[in-house]
């Protein structure tokens, strides 16, 4: 129990500060059912973009263009959705980012270019493509325009925990512990209700991805092999990997997940694809792949970081006054752990910051509405950028790879 | 005895170079056969396309009287066929399992079954004694583990033919028995071993018979008991064997380089090398010899000024050189020769006259008043450098790259010599060259040792430190264990301080 509190004190001294802040009344927004169950909305499409920048980067690709397969996905997922139903739509935004991670897959690996330049190119061609498409597709309709779609019906039912959180017209528990108001356990309470209420089929499908993939990459054969080729093509080639089609699929992968990314935007958010939806959301998603280590489950809680400060901003002002506070408090941990590895630079910075922030806190009651939305940029930011765990990326990530080359 | 190979009439031609020449082999089993020969002989070409990852152009080859016709490793490896690289061909952020494992299964979604496989391999590692922990991580692996998980991984899928590509130029000469133990015992199971190599002593030491390669054809095949290395020598590259040089000491009284209690700390705080205190008079060569991964290579760096010092100091002549940048440093008259030619020392992709200027780019030697770079200057001085050194290119233009290994190290070599230092660090200042560029660099360096420059060389080569220096120190886990006049030390004796095995 010490050594496990040692070990991850990093994340776990958080969490006790934000229940901490959260027993004040101004901020109990911040661990109520609401603001989780938004979390994990705003969380599903990063972790899903982060899961495939993951599946591409582990073959060796290098994926920035995330953002424009999961513009396909977003303008896919509404056509198809819009003609046939959601999980058609589903569908149809997956294989539309899987068809420009075939593209970025035969630019960086059957032409060797630059995978950078490659997925720049693809972000500006998903852009230009989905306008085209979007003013072909809806010639006919009243509501014709280049930038957004018909209105779709993206219901596809929902699901709450029986027992536990009340569906089925059974008694919840975690909603009578939270109502209860009792300090950390209703904290808890908030947290597994909004966790296990009205979770749309769509989120649900997306979650169970997550451990999917993980067992993919590190229980199969196929995995093995996908992993071996972004640390070592020539000596998986020797071993008879396929590595140019490991890569390819990898790619292609990465696609789908940012074109089911981008369908769970519509289907879920908004109910219509719109222009510039996606709104950065792909590389958000990179940032968290490189927060969670190229791991499954660190994709997860990086994007849970993000949506959770998504939702706060959506959900109260006061709350995000709140963040503050927990902000001055992990600065000073900081400080005070690079104190100890005689940074001291760095700890005197932190310092600095850490004051800053408490001298803000104290000296005024909201936070002003420019700053709220940008909350969970800045947090995004504040964590990679302090994140001191020791990253440790596919080896050959990014290098070019030919067939037969001996290095 | 069958025979497990049999190449005939193999060419393969690459753009301007006939790799291989109608090479004719025959390899019976059950037995250790080297194959020598110069870097560009056409060695590694042959086995590339005996392990399927090239494709003759013209020939054939037997494979225990089957004729095969490859098409990638896989078709190899099912012949029973497996290559050990010199490089090694492992991922670091795989485990032990993992490495060997890789490929054995199609690319399925079904789920790995660890326990039967770690069974499997536990029984061949007790089978040959070579023991492993399967689940480590590959970088937890020293060097010498590192090659037995990849002749494990050889083995485990059913390999009777073990291709080793310089196997040994990666070990210190305790590994090299330990290594050459392990294929004795493999070899008695029935295994036959091709050993590729250009170290003529430990080829007679292990080898049954002997094949020499020389400028892609097969020159002749010999008995190794019968054999002398001066023959084999003679074979390989039509003249005697050079050795290094013989000492006479020259060293003037007047100090190049001194080093008081110098001390760093690695980036996650263990100690890089602690206490070390040496000193190069004018006119000296003192080498350091050590496993890979001791502190030399730190050491050179912060003498040079790249990696952050704890406490110590650095006498560069009379001054202390301890706050100075890297560039005061060069400028001052300290020259460096990297372990790496291509990352560390060339821009490959610039041509020759351009490279010479690296490391001086900031000095007045190629900088005008008015901050142009001097390239008259610089086309003069590659000129001479191509010219002193020997450096076989078509012109000062042509590119770094387009240079062959040798003649890349010889263009860096004569670079720094050229820049006229006080001292030179020189960092395995002849891995991975031919014997002819070999030769001219350990002569360069003796005579400009002669001129009075004071060297510190670190070098895996033992019989290159041997040869050369004047003084050896022996660095083991960051401290300097030994020093040892070079009269005296054989390969043997450094290997034994460089283990830790005496102190």
């Amino acid at each position: 129990m010490i050594n496990f509190v040692k070990k991850h004190y990093l994340i776990i001294l958080p969490i006790v500060f934000i229940v901490l802040i959260a027993q004040m009344d101004k901020y109990d927004q911040l661990t109520t059912s609401g603001t989780f169950g938004a979390a994990i909305r705003l969380a599903i499409p990063i972790c899903l973009a982060g899961l495939g920048g993951m599946f591409s980067e582990r073959t060796g690709i290098v994926n920035i263009g995330l953002e424009g397969m999961m513009i396909m996905g977003t303008w896919f997922g509404a056509w198809a959705a819009w003609l046939y139903g959601p999980w058609y739509g589903i569908l149809a935004g997956i294989l539309g980012g899987a068809l420009f991670g075939l593209i970025h897959a035969v630019g960086t690996v059957t032409f060797q270019v630059d995978h950078i330049v490659s997925g720049v190119a693809i972000n500006i061609l998903a852009a230009g493509v989905a306008r085209f498409l979007n003013v072909v597709a809806y010639a006919d309709q009243p509501t014709q325009s280049s930038t957004q779609s018909p209105r779709i019906d993206g219901d596809v039912g929902d699901f709450t925990l029986p027992y536990l959180s009340g569906g089925a017209d059974t008694p919840s528990l975690f909603g009578y512990l939270q109502d209860l108001n009792y300090p950390f356990i209703s904290d808890i309470a908030g947290l597994l209700l909004g966790a296990t209420s009205n979770l749309s089929y769509i989120s649900i499908f997306a979650l169970v991805l997550i451990p999917v993939a993980a067992w993919v990459l590190w229980s199969t054969p196929f995995g093995l092999q996908m992993r071996s080729v972004g640390e070592l093509p020539t000596g998986s080639e020797s071993l008879g990997v396929n590595v140019y089609l490991m890569k390819y699929i990898g790619v292609m992968i990465s696609g789908g997940f940012a074109g089911l990314a981008g369908a769970y935007l519509v289907l879920e958010s908004s109910g219509i694809y719109r222009e510039g939806q996606t709104a950065g959301r792909g590389f958000i998603g990179l940032a968290s792949m490189i927060f969670g280590n190229y791991r499954p489950f660190g994709i997860f809680m990086g994007s849970g970081l993000f949506g959770y400060a998504d939702a706060l901003q959506l959900r109260s002002d006061d709350a995000v006054h709140g963040l503050l506070i927990l902000i001055s408090l992990i600065l000073f941990i900081f400080a005070i752990k690079q104190l100890i590895e005689k940074k001291y630079i760095n700890s005197s910075i932190s310092i600095a910051l850490s004051i800053g922030f408490l001298i803000w806190f104290l000296n005024s009651e909201t936070v002003p509405s420019e700053f709220v939305y940008f909350t969970p940029h800045l947090t995004t930011l504040i964590v990679l950028s302090s994140a001191s765990q020791k990253l440790r990326m596919p080896q050959k990530v990014g290098q070019p790879y030919r067939k037969g080359e001996l290095s | 005895m069958t025979l497990a190979i049999d190449l005939s009439n193999i060419s393969k031609s690459f753009p301007g170079v006939k790799a291989n020449d109608e090479i004719n082999l025959k390899i019976q089993e059950g037995t250790i056969h080297a194959i020598v020969g110069e870097n560009g002989a056409g060695k590694s070409t042959l086995m590339k396309i005996l392990y399927g990852m090239l494709k003759q152009d013209f020939g054939s080859i037997k494979i225990f009287d089957n004729e095969v016709n490859f098409s990638s490793p896989k078709d190899a490896i099912s012949e029973g066929i497996g290559m050990v690289h010199q490089h090694f061909m492992l991922a670091d952020n795989l485990s032990v399992l993992e490495s060997v494992i890789l490929g054995m299964d199609r690319a399925s979604l079904k789920v790995l079954n660890k326990s039967k496989y770690k069974d499997e391999i536990n029984e061949i590692t007790e089978k040959y004694s070579m023991p492993l922990n399967t689940q480590s991580m590959i970088d937890e692996l020293g060097v010498g583990e590192k090659q037995r998980v990849e002749i494990i991984k050889v083995l485990f899928r059913g390999a009777k033919i073990l291709i080793l590509d310089e196997p040994t130029a990666v070990l210190v000469p305790q590994e090299v028995s330990e290594l050459f133990n392990n294929l004795k015992n493999l070899k008695d199971s029935g295994v036959t071993i091709i050993f590729i190599s250009h170290k003529l002593d430990e080829v007679l030491e292990i080898a049954d018979e002997i094949s020499v390669m020389r400028g892609g054809k097969h020159i002749d095949t010999v008995d190794a008991s019968t054999v002398s290395k001066t023959d084999l020598a003679e074979m390989m590259i039509g003249q005697n064997l050079p050795t290094p040089p013989k000492r006479e000491k020259n060293s003037k009284q007047d100090k190049a380089l001194t080093i008081k209690n110098l001390t760093a700390e690695t980036e996650n705080g263990r100690s890089a090398f602690k206490n070390i205190n040496f000193s190069i008079n004018q006119g000296e060569v003192v080498g350091i010899a050590g496993v890979e991964g001791n502190g030399q290579r730190e050491l050179a760096e912060s003498i040079l000024g790249v990696y952050p010092i704890e406490s110590g100091e650095i006498i560069l002549g009379e001054t202390t050189i301890n706050d100075l940048s890297t560039r005061d440093r060069r400028e001052s008259g300290l020259s460096f020769i990297p372990e790496d030619r291509q990352s560390q020392g060339l821009l490959m992709d610039v041509s020759l006259s351009e490279n010479v200027i690296l490391g001086k780019q900031s000095s007045t030697k190629y900088k005008s008043r008015y901050s142009n770079i001097k390239f008259n200057e610089a086309s003069k001085n590659s000129n001479i450098v191509i010219e002193n050194f020997d450096v076989r290119t078509p012109g000062n233009n042509t590119l770094a790259l387009a240079l062959s290994g040798g003649n890349q190290q010889k263009f860096v070599v004569g670079r720094e010599i050229e820049n006229k230092p006080s001292l030179l660090i020189a960092s395995q200042p002849t891995r991975g060259i031919d014997i002819g560029a070999q030769s001219l660099i350990w002569n360069k360096l003796r005579d400009a040792r002669d001129d009075g420059l004071g060297v510190l060389l670190i070098s895996a080569d033992l019989d290159e430190l041997i040869g050369l220096s004047d003084r050896i120190y022996v660095i083991y886990e960051g401290s300097f264990v030994k020093e040892l006049d070079p009269e005296n030390a054989t390969p043997e004796i450094l290997g034994s301080y460089m283990t830790g095995l005496k102190t």
